[in-house]
Formats: structure tokens, C-alpha cells, sequence
């Protein structure tokens, strides 16, 4: 972990703190208790934490302090939680958010599925 | 001032309004729109988007319903700008086994008036979307239904209308007076004032204002309507449902629910939008004109929408609206000269069908201006006389 | 039911020095903050003041929680408030996990950062000058290697100081190129006469040379032309006037930016684009009133670019027209944490006084209220030239409303 401010000239030392375990998008990771998930990801140099709903593009912090939700997650299951305001806990499961699809998308082709069991069937799953 | 004399002025841009002004100046008249804000910034903006017959009225409510549903199919042929137009049909769900009997009536009905509905089975339900609760009877379908983004719409209208026939187009421009001199109207604005021969008054629930500036009394009152937004996620459904205790509420019919849903209004309508987000809806009341969100109504929605969608629990809501629904004591709207002030006309209180008969509206409207004597729909019905008939008669 | 007799939103040096004067009146409290600790903004502060003294946000933080523990004030974290319901006689409190019935309720939301919008700013890597002073002094991490500050005021000066404390290296501070969001921090003279009318008590260097040739509007202007091509450097790091970022480049995190030169009047000069490799990047837009709270629950607002926005109306004890709702701290209008701290006390014994209605309280909040005039005077950071003329202006507001409420009432 080598983004840790350890010595502080004014702050002074970093002091010791509980290690916390939690996963991330599959991959376990190690922080400190009081981190929040935006600070021990990026402790570990990952800034994404997730792609747009709809152009894909990486996201990750703006604010870092709740304003803006675009650091939103999916934590043990729940989504739209945002990574700058959420402690880690031990075995916390985090995931990013993914590309969503888009079947009313007038752009795309073929015919606007009008039901659930048409887009299922567009998508090759019916 | 501006010297210029309109032969039109449409006063309001909402979907009416701009329907009404793209049609006048279509066929050749020389029209100016005035909007107090933005175009498409009242109710027009504050609703859901549904084209629809599914919970009209069979007879002259649902006939109206389905020409207007033909000339939007046009415009979204010949309008530049798209407005997100989906004919993909919409759906009613039954709540319990007496309205689903309720349900097959129904269909009858409008199958007899040569409308194309279709009774859904539970499992019809199911392939609609896989949230739906177990417990769902069945429902019926409009075919012909369909769905646009009601602003976009407005703003497609007035930029074919401004750039192609002429329209002149006021904003930031409240009405504050209207004087009539002679055969000209003199309408006073924040925003310069503007000279017509005739007025159409289509500024929504606002209308009865206008109407006071020249001692006519419309009897149009505010419904609130409540809807939240659903954060963009995985798709729900494809098209527009809404319950069958929709229409109980629309016409203020009998229903059974428990207290706080009837107290509220509140009946399910979802509406996924082409961005997939998804709009969930509404409630009805008299409240005024105070535009607050009224947390609890917010609360009676989202668990009535659980009953329908029970997994809908772990859906985020991103954010609320409120809009005021131009409500009339029949149902209908206004379409209609006032033979008391004569060049001024009246286009308002589509309660919450405005963005279904918009196009009708404005049809029909410039059939009267122009004096045709065929019109596209019996203007009776819609004759802002039959109010005081019904004062006489009370 | 358990019914407060206050409920706090904040815990920022507002709430939290309210909560004490409430505590120490004995009245009910919660405080609830949606940070996972308490302090608000006031956590990741660090300056040097004009006398050389440390400003430092965490002691400053728990210097507060410690009193307000003492007293045993209830303070829930992680708990977003997300809607005030007015009843007749109380207020619901609306979170995600409970309501909280409360007779009175302090709103201390703070303030948020304006966003200052240029191409490629929603590449990871990209954040607000804030969230850097967050993730820095609060949580000790560092946000990149080496970056670049877009958008010069007083607050990413200090920040700037902040992150070269914590051994993150900086290219230099410069403007965004305009657009019409970032219209007035994109103009060097408007950039240049703020930073002029406070330069006398900033806590950097370069804003102090600054106030030297900064004086008149005319001096401003040779000022610009005659500015440094390589900037005026500040603890070793060039700020521009005279350049600015048009974007942000990069696939997937930030890898650089195009750097341009402009003219006094903010116009970029042609072929003039550097790109200049960095892995992140700090956009500072200014801060406004995070208010959403007061509006929800029907106070009146009042807009005053002086205090950074629109403000909920409120009087010198703190008081909204909407009777049981108070305000303080930076939802009054953008100051310096010591005047958040100075206002919060202010509205915790107005609210005690409201309550328990005693001389001695009284006399605490008239000495409070004065005590909040003299910490404005003295403050060492002050994010606008025109504070005190906003607040008069706020005053006003809530006499003229507070006549036309009454005169409603007659006519009722
Ligand atoms: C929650 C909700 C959901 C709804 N869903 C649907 C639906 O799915 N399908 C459907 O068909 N209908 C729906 N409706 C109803 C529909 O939205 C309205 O019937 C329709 O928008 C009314 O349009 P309008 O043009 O008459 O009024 P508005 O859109 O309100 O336009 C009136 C305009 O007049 C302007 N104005 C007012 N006073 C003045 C003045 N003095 N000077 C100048 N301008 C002035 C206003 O600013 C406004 O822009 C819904 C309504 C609500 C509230
Ligand atoms: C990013 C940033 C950096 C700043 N840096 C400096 C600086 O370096 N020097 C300086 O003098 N001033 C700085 N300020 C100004 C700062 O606002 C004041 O110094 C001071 O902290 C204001 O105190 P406060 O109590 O009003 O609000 P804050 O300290 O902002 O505290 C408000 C608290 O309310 C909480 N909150 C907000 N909304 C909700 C809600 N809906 N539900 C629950 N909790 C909520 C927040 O989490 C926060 O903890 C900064 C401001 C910001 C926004
Ligand atoms: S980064 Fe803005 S809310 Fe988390």
C-alpha cells in the first residue's frame, strides 16, 4: 500500500489501525477500519468504480463527500451506495457499476420489443 | 409594442398550447404563441407521456382519443425533431378477481366500438415483465397505444411551426391583461404586449385566470398529481402499464382500497422511458395550486406500486415531481368559442389527458378558427356552454 | 414516540458546537451527519494562520466531538437526511432507516462544490479541489503522483498548500478556458479582483503579493499584462493567470491536459495548446449553500452572490420565518469554519432560549451573537470581499418577511 501519507510534517504519523478485508468487484483487498470504500480502493491505485449506465465510460469520486453520486456501488447487494460515504466492513462485498441495457434505444435494430418476453427473446435469452 | 397585429394569438406553451399554434399556423394564419416561462414548463413537463385509450371512456372519449392518436402518428413522420414516439400498445393489470370480470367488460366494450383491446391472462402478465407479483389475475391490452416525451414534443412542434410556417414565438412573456378594442384585443405581457384579433386561452390549469381578465368564469380546477423517477437500472417492462384502479380514481368512481390509497388518489402507472429510467405514478387530489411534494403521498405510491411489483423494494428513486392536472367537472376539456367575447376561444382542462388529446384538441380548434363546418370530431360535446346549461338546469 | 426537543443535521463545526449549547442545557438532542465521522469540512482544514499558528481541522474536530461526548450528545453517523416534514407542532425527520420527531430542528448541511465542468472531467482521476482535501488529511491517502489545480481562489490556494504538505507533487494552479459554466472563473480579471480584495488576510504568499499591485481595477489590468510567463510562484508552484486547461485527456483514468495561454480578457491565443502529463486532476468551482433541506420544509430563500448563493432567510439568533426551523453555519452563507462554529453556538442557545425562556441564556446568546461579528472581522480566510454587505442584506430579508407573515395573519 504505497499511496498511504505515513508521515504527515503538520498531521505527524499515520497511526495504527485495525486491518480490514473486503472484496471488490471478485478480488479481496486489505484496508483500515474508518477507510470508506473510495479511500481504501484508491489506497491500491484503483480510481474506477464504475462505467456509465449507458456510454460505458469510467467513473470513479468527484466530491468525496456525498454530494454528487458518482461514486455509486453496489455493496452486498444494495446499489447506488456511495463508495466516498460507506466505511469498509470486514467481508463486504463490493461491486462497480456496469453498462445496462438499453432495448427502447431507437438507434438499434430491429423492432422496439414491447414485451419483457420480446426483449428476452431479442437478446438471444427468451 | 410591437405594431403588428396577430390574426392568433395562442396564449400558454404547453402541449396544447404549442399543438394549437402548429396547426393555425400550418394552415396559413398568422400566429403568435406567449408562454409566462418556457415552452413545455407547466403540467406539460410534469406528467407521464402516454397517448392513450386504454383508460378513456368508451364513446366519444375514447373516439376523440384515437383521432388524436392517428395525427401524432403523423406528426412523428413529419415532425424534424424525434420526441421519443413508441407505439408499442399499453397494458392494465387487475388488482383482484371482481375487476378482472370488470376487465373483460370492458374490453367487450371497446371491441363493440371497434377499438383494438385484448384481454391478458396471468400469464400474458408474466411475459410482460418477469417483476410482476404472482398474484396478478390478468389485465387487458390497448394495441394502439402509444408514448411520447411530452416536452420534446412541444419543442418539435414550435420549431417546425416557427421555422416552416411562420410562428412567432414569445417566452418569458406572462399574460398580466387582456383589453379588447374594438375587434382587437389588446393582451398586456412582462414581455412587450402583442395585438391579435383572436385569442386562444390554452394556458392549462391557468386558464380560469386568463378568463377573469375578461369576465369569463372557467370552471377549471387544479388536480395534483404526484410521480417518481426510478434511477436508470435494469429493464422493467417495455411499455406503459397502469392498474385497472386508475380509472376508478380518473372518474371518481368506487373502488376498493384501503384508506390512505383513496385518500390520496393513488393508482399505479409506470411508464419506462426510452432512457430507461422509469416514471412511477400518481396520485390525485384537490389541493390547490401549492406544487410541494407531499412526502407522504410519495410513500402511499412507492407501496402501492409494491403490491403490482413487489421487488421493486430494492429499486433506488432518484427523485419526485408534482404537476396540476386541468380538471373539469364532466371529464372533458374545453374546446370551444366563448359567444360572450367573441375572437376569444378556449382550449384547456384535459385533467390527465392532455398529452393523449393534444393533437385533437388543436385540430379541432383550427377548424372552428377557420370555420370549417366538417370538423374532425362533434365540437359539442367540448362547447364551453354546456356549464352554464348545466347551472340553469341544476 | 420519543419527541426531540431538537434535532441536528451536521455535525460539522455548526451542529456540533449547537448540539453543545443544547447539552449543556439539558434540551433532548440528535445530532445526525451522513459522514462516517463527525467534524463536516472542518476535518480536512490545514493552514498556517497570518501568526504562524497550524489551523488544523482534525484536532480543531475533536476538540468539539470530545466536549460534546462529554455531555453525552447523541450523534448518529452515516445517517442522509433526505426530507423535513412540517406538522403542526413538530417536524419529521426523514432518513433511510428512521423518523425523528423533533420540536425544533437545526439545519447545518454546510456547503458543496460548485461543478466546474471542462471536456474530459469525468475521467477517473478527476475530482473536485475538495474531495482531494478530503482523501488526503482525512483519510491519508494520496490522489496521484503529480496533478494540476484548475480554477484560482482562495480555497484551492490553500488546498494546493495542503496536498505539497503531503508530499503530492503539483505542475501549478491555472484557470479553465471559458465556457458557459465556468464563465467568471475563467476570467483573469475577475479571478484577479477577487483574489485582490482579500488578499490581506490570505494565508499564502502569493495572494498577499497579490493585494500589492492589486488595489485598483486599472493596476489589476497591468497586473494581468505584465503577468509572469511562468507564473507567480507560490511555495515553488507556478499560478497562472495567464494560461488555462481546455481539457482533460485520457481512456480510462486522466493522463494529461492541454494547457493554452490567454489573454487578459480570458480569450485563448492561438497554436498555443502544451500537453502536460499528470494523473490527476483538481477542479476548483467555488462553494455554494447546500440548502436543500430548508427548502424542502417551505423557508424562504434569498440570493446574495456575496455569501456564495441562494440563502435560506434567517435573522442574527438564527431563526428561519418557518418557526421551530433555524440554520447555521455555511448554510448561511460561505465563511470560515471559526464563524460555522461561532453561528452554531448562536442557534443552540437561541434554541435553549426558545425552550426554556431564561434571562441567563438570553444574555449568552446576545454575547454570542456579537461574538459571531467579531470572529468575521478577524477571520484569516475569507471567501468573498463582500460578506458583510450579504448578511445585511439577509437581515433585511427577514424583517421584510417576517412584517408581511404578520400583516397575512391580520388580514386572517
Ligand atoms: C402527474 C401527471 C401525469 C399525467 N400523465 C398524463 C399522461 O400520461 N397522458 C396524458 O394524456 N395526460 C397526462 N397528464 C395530463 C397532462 O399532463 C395535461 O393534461 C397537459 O399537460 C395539459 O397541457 P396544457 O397545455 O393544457 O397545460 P400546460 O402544460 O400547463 O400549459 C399551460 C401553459 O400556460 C402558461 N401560462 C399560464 N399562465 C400564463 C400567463 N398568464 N401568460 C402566459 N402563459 C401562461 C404556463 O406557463 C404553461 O406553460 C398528466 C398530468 C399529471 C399532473
Ligand atoms: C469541500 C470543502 C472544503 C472546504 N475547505 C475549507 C478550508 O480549507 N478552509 C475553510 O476555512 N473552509 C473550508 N470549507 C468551508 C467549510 O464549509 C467551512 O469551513 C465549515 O466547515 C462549515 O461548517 P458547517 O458546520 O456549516 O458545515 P460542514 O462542516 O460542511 O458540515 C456539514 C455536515 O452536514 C452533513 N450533511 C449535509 N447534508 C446532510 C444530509 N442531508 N443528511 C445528513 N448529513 C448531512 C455533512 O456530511 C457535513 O458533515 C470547505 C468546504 C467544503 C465543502
Ligand atoms: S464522490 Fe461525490 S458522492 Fe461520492
Amino acid at each position: 500500500m504505497t499511496n498511504r501519507i505515513v508521515d504527515h510534517p503538520v498531521l505527524g504519523k499515520l497511526e495504527e489501525r485495525q486491518k480490514v478485508q473486503f472484496e471488490f468487484d471478485g478480488k479481496t483487498y486489505e484496508g483500515y477500519e474508518n477507510d470508506t470504500i473510495a479511500s481504501a480502493l484508491l489506497a491500491h491505485g484503483i480510481r474506477t468504480l464504475r462505467k456509465h449506465e449507458e456510454s460505458g465510460n469510467p467513473r470513479g469520486i468527484y466530491c468525496n463527500i456525498g454530494h454528487c453520486f458518482e461514486c455509486r456501488v453496489t455493496v452486498n447487494g444494495e446499489t447506488n451506495v456511495r463508495a466516498c460515504l460507506t466505511p469498509i466492513k470486514a467481508n463486504m462485498i463490493v461491486e462497480s457499476g456496469q453498462v445496462q441495457p438499453h432495448p427502447l434505444n431507437p438507434s438499434q435494430e430491429g423492432d422496439i420489443p414491447k414485451t419483457y418476453a420480446e426483449y428476452l427473446e431479442q437478446e438471444g435469452r427468451g | 409594442m410591437s405594431a403588428k397585429n396577430y390574426e392568433v394569438a395562442v396564449i400558454g406553451g404547453g402541449i396544447v398550447g404549442c399543438s394549437v399554434a402548429f396547426y393555425l399556423a400550418e394552415s396559413g394564419l398568422d400566429v403568435i404563441l406567449i408562454e409566462k416561462n418556457d415552452i413545455a414548463s407547466g403540467t406539460s413537463s410534469r406528467c407521464d407521456g402516454n397517448v392513450s385509450i386504454v383508460d378513456k371512456d368508451p364513446g366519444f372519449d375514447s373516439h376523440m382519443s384515437w383521432v388524436s392518436q392517428e395525427l401524432i402518428e403523423d406528426l412523428s413522420k413529419r415532425l424534424d425533431r424525434p420526441f421519443e414516439y413508441r407505439k408499442s400498445g399499453s397494458i392494465l393489470v387487475c388488482d383482484n378477481d371482481d375487476e378482472m370480470q370488470a376487465a373483460v367488460d370492458w374490453v367487450k366494450t371497446q371491441n363493440e366500438a371497434g377499438l383494438k383491446f385484448n384481454v391478458l391472462d396471468r400469464n400474458d402478465i408474466k411475459s410482460e415483465s418477469p417483476f410482476f407479483a404472482d398474484d396478478i389475475p390478468g389485465g387487458l391490452e390497448c394495441e394502439t397505444d402509444s408514448l411520447i416525451n411530452p416536452y420534446m414534443f412541444c419543442y418539435a412542434l414550435v420549431d417546425k411551426a416557427e421555422s416552416e410556417y411562420g410562428l412567432q414565438v414569445k417566452t418569458r412573456a406572462e399574460v398580466t391583461n387582456i383589453t379588447k378594442e374594438g375587434r382587437e384585443f389588446k393582451i398586456q405581457t412582462t414581455n412587450e404586449d402583442v395585438r391579435a384579433q383572436k385569442i386562444v386561452n390554452a394556458a392549462g390549469v391557468w386558464a380560469p385566470f386568463i378568463g377573469k381578465m375578461l369576465d369569463v368564469d372557467i370552471p377549471i380546477t387544479p388536480r395534483k398529481g404526484h410521480i417518481l423517477v426510478g434511477s436508470r437500472q435494469q429493464p422493467v417492462m417495455m411499455r406503459n402499464v397502469m392498474e385497472f384502479g386508475y380509472l376508478m380514481n380518473k372518474f371518481g368512481r368506487e373502488r376498493i382500497a384501503d384508506k390512505r390509497t383513496t385518500e390520496h388518489g393513488v393508482a399505479l402507472v409506470l411508464e419506462p422511458t426510452e432512457s430507461q429510467n422509469f416514471l412511477l405514478g400518481s396520485s390525485r387530489q384537490f389541493v390547490g395550486y401549492d406544487p410541494t411534494i407531499d412526502i407522504r403521498v410519495v410513500e402511499t405510491m412507492a407501496r402501492r406500486a409494491l403490491r403490482f411489483f413487489p421487488k421493486m423494494n430494492d429499486f433506488k428513486i432518484i427523485r419526485a415531481y408534482t404537476g396540476f392536472r386541468p380538471f373539469t367537472e364532466d371529464h372533458l376539456p374545453i374546446i370551444s368559442e366563448v359567444k360572450e367575447v367573441p375572437g376569444f376561444y378556449i382550449a384547456a382542462g384535459h385533467e390527465g389527458d392532455g398529452i393523449s388529446l393534444a393533437t385533437g384538441t388543436a385540430k379541432l380548434m383550427e377548424e372552428i378558427i377557420n370555420e370549417k363546418t366538417e370538423t374532425i370530431i362533434p365540437k359539442e360535446p367540448l362547447s364551453f356552454d354546456r356549464f352554464k346549461k348545466s347551472e340553469v338546469y341544476a | 414516540m420519543q419527541i426531540y426537543d431538537v434535532v441536528i443535521i451536521g455535525a460539522g463545526p455548526a451542529g456540533l458546537a449547537a448540539a453543545i449549547q443544547c447539552r449543556e442545557n439539558n434540551l433532548d438532542v440528535v445530532v445526525l451527519d451522513e459522514f462516517p465521522r463527525a467534524g463536516g469540512r472542518l476535518l480536512g482544514q490545514l493552514h498556517q494562520e497570518p501568526n504562524g499558528q497550524w489551523w488544523n481541522g482534525i484536532e480543531e474536530s475533536k476538540a468539539l466531538l470530545e466536549r460534546a461526548e462529554s455531555l453525552e450528545t447523541d450523534i448518529q453517523l452515516g445517517v442522509s437526511v433526505h426530507h423535513i416534514e412540517k406538522l403542526d407542532d413538530q417536524f419529521v425527520i426523514h432518513t433511510k432507516k428512521k423518523y425523528f420527531h423533533t420540536r425544533n430542528v437545526l439545519i447545518a448541511t454546510g456547503a458543496a462544490e460548485s461543478p466546474a465542468p471542462i471536456p474530459g472531467w469525468t475521467l477517473p482521476g478527476v475530482m473536485s479541489i475538495g474531495a482531494a482535501q478530503v482523501m488526503t488529511n482525512v483519510h491519508r491517502v494520496k490522489v496521484g503522483e503529480k496533478g494540476i489545480i484548475v480554477g484560482v481562489n482562495v480555497l484551492s490556494a490553500a488546498i494546493a498548500r495542503e496536498l505539497q504538505l503531503a508530499g503530492i507533487e503539483l505542475h501549478s494552479m491555472a484557470l479553465p478556458t471559458r465556457n458557459v459554466v465556468v464563465d467568471e472563473q475563467s476570467d483573469p480579471r475577475l479571478v484577479m479582483d477577487r483574489l485582490s480584495r482579500i488578499a490581506h488576510l490570505a494565508p499564502s504568499k502569493f495572494i498577499q503579493l497579490g493585494s500589492k499591485f492589486a488595489k485598483y481595477k486599472f493596476v489589476q489590468s497591468l497586473a494581468l499584462k505584465y503577468y509572469p510567463t511562468n507564473g507567480i510562484k507560490m511555495w515553488g508552484m507556478p499560478i497562472y493567470l495567464n494560461k488555462a486547461i481546455k481539457q482533460i485527456n485520457g481512456t480510462d483514468k486522466v493522463e494529461s491536459v492541454t494547457m493554452v495561454d490567454v489573454t487578459i480578457n480570458g480569450d485563448i491565443v492561438e497554436n498555443s495548446e502544451k500537453e502536460i502529463p499528470v494523473d490527476f486532476v483538481c477542479i476548483a468551482g467555488g462553494l455554494y449553500p447546500l440548502a436543500e433541506l430548508a427548502a424542502v420544509v417551505g423557508c424562504p430563500f434569498i440570493y446574495s452572490e456575496e455569501l456564495g448563493g441562494h440563502i435560506p432567510i434567517h435573522n442574527e439568533t438564527m431563526e428561519t420565518p418557518v418557526k421551530g426551523i433555524y440554520v447555521a453555519g455555511n448554510i448561511t452563507g460561505i465563511e470560515s469554519s471559526k464563524v460555522a462554529r461561532e453561528q452554531g453556538k448562536v442557534a443552540g442557545l437561541a434554541i435553549a432560549h426558545k425552550e426554556l425562556n431564561s434571562i441567563d441564556i438570553e444574555e449568552k446568546l446576545q454575547a454570542a451573537v456579537r461574538n459571531v461579528v467579531a470572529t468575521r472581522d478577524a477571520a484569516s480566510i475569507q471567501f468573498h470581499p463582500g460578506i458583510s454587505e450579504g448578511r445585511k442584506k439577509v437581515s433585511t430579508a427577514f424583517q421584510e418577511t417576517m412584517k408581511t407573515q404578520k400583516e397575512l395573519e391580520l388580514v386572517r
